[in-house]
């Protein structure tokens, strides 16, 4: 009788069209993440109904800069985390640590960018109380920042391991869940941007 | 996964992102100058759909991945564009069908 031997999960190539970016755990999470974020948009858009001119109004009292700025800083820190992956796939470790480091520096930004807003609004007499929009926007906004920061601890951890060698070419799926998460975290906020402050 | 022979996609990244930044400017540019064009929201809508897909795609790579991913990652991203060409056009039935 002949013996079958069994590769193991990591000795089956992935089949085409059915691979997951970083590991099964992160994308739990995400998931978690997109169901959270579709209800707080479902809100959004109900209270949009209800209320269009305060949505008209409020959106022209937001700072149009800052809004621009964070999505600045959200799609280039996504781009140097993707090409940290891109270089760590084709095995150039150093490559990968400077676009990671890239990316950690331009994320820092958000939370910089949304201090400075925060200070504006309050400056321009606009807190949570002054309104249902910006009931709205400070409870979407802060929601994100909140998962953004969960994020640059996420890339703080990631970098540490990449400097420490816990990633190479043929081993990266950590790094990759982590670029996972910052894209759908991207994606997310590319979604915020246009409804508060584009459609004023 | 044999690295050697992995693609280098620095340049589709890159084009991925100059893209973004456009549209990102480009959606500026539009609210400012037609703010009133009832039309506003069906573009912006569109802008928000393309902007994500593009983020899917190339940096997450949707298109390769499993099923469910691709499939959570195109909901998503089809779903706020859609809720707001709705609330656009169709406001005050949305707003009374949501009414306790």
């Amino acid at each position: 009788m002949s013996e079958a031997v069994l590769p193991s999960p990591a000795e089956i190539p992935a089949a085409e069209g059915r691979r997951i970016p970083g590991n099964k755990g992160i994308w739990v999470g995400i998931t978690c993440e997109l169901v959270e974020f579709l209800v707080l948009f479902a809100v959004y858009f109900v209270s949009r109904a209800h209320f269009p001119d305060a949505f008209h109004a409020g959106a022209q009292r937001l700072s149009v800069l800052a809004g621009t700025v964070i999505t600045l800083l959200m799609v280039t820190s996504s781009y140097f985390i993707a090409c940290s992956v891109n270089a760590i796939r084709a095995g150039r470790h150093r490559s990968s640590v400077g676009w990671l480091v890239a990316g950690l520096l331009v994320a820092l930004g958000y939370p910089l960018a949304k201090f400075l807003e925060i200070t504006w609004n309050l400056a321009h007499g606009i807190d949570g109380s002054s309104g249902i929009f910006f009931t709205v926007y400070y409870y979407l906004t802060f929601n994100h920042l909140v998962h953004a920061s969960w994020g640059i601890l996420g890339i703080l951890w990631v970098l540490a391991r990449l400097l420490a060698h816990g990633y190479s070419a043929d081993d990266h799926a950590g790094l990759e869940a982590l670029a996972s998460y910052w894209h759908a975290t991207d994606i997310i906020w590319l979604v915020i941007f246009p409804l508060f402050y584009v459609l004023a | 996964m044999n690295m050697a022979t992995e693609k280098d996609h620095f340049h589709l990244l890159t084009a991925a992102w100059l893209a973004l930044v456009a549209l990102t400017l480009v959606s500026l540019g539009l609210g400012e100058w037609f703010r009133t064009a009832l039309w506003l929201p069906l573009l912006v809508a569109a802008i928000i759909w393309c902007k994500g897909a593009l983020v899917a795609r190339c940096f997450i790579e949707a298109h390769v991945a499993h099923p469910f991913i691709r499939r959570v990652l195109a909901v998503f991203i089809a779903i706020a564009p859609t809720a707001l060409v709705l609330t656009a056009f169709f406001g005050a039935t949305l707003a009374r069908w949501a009414t306790l």
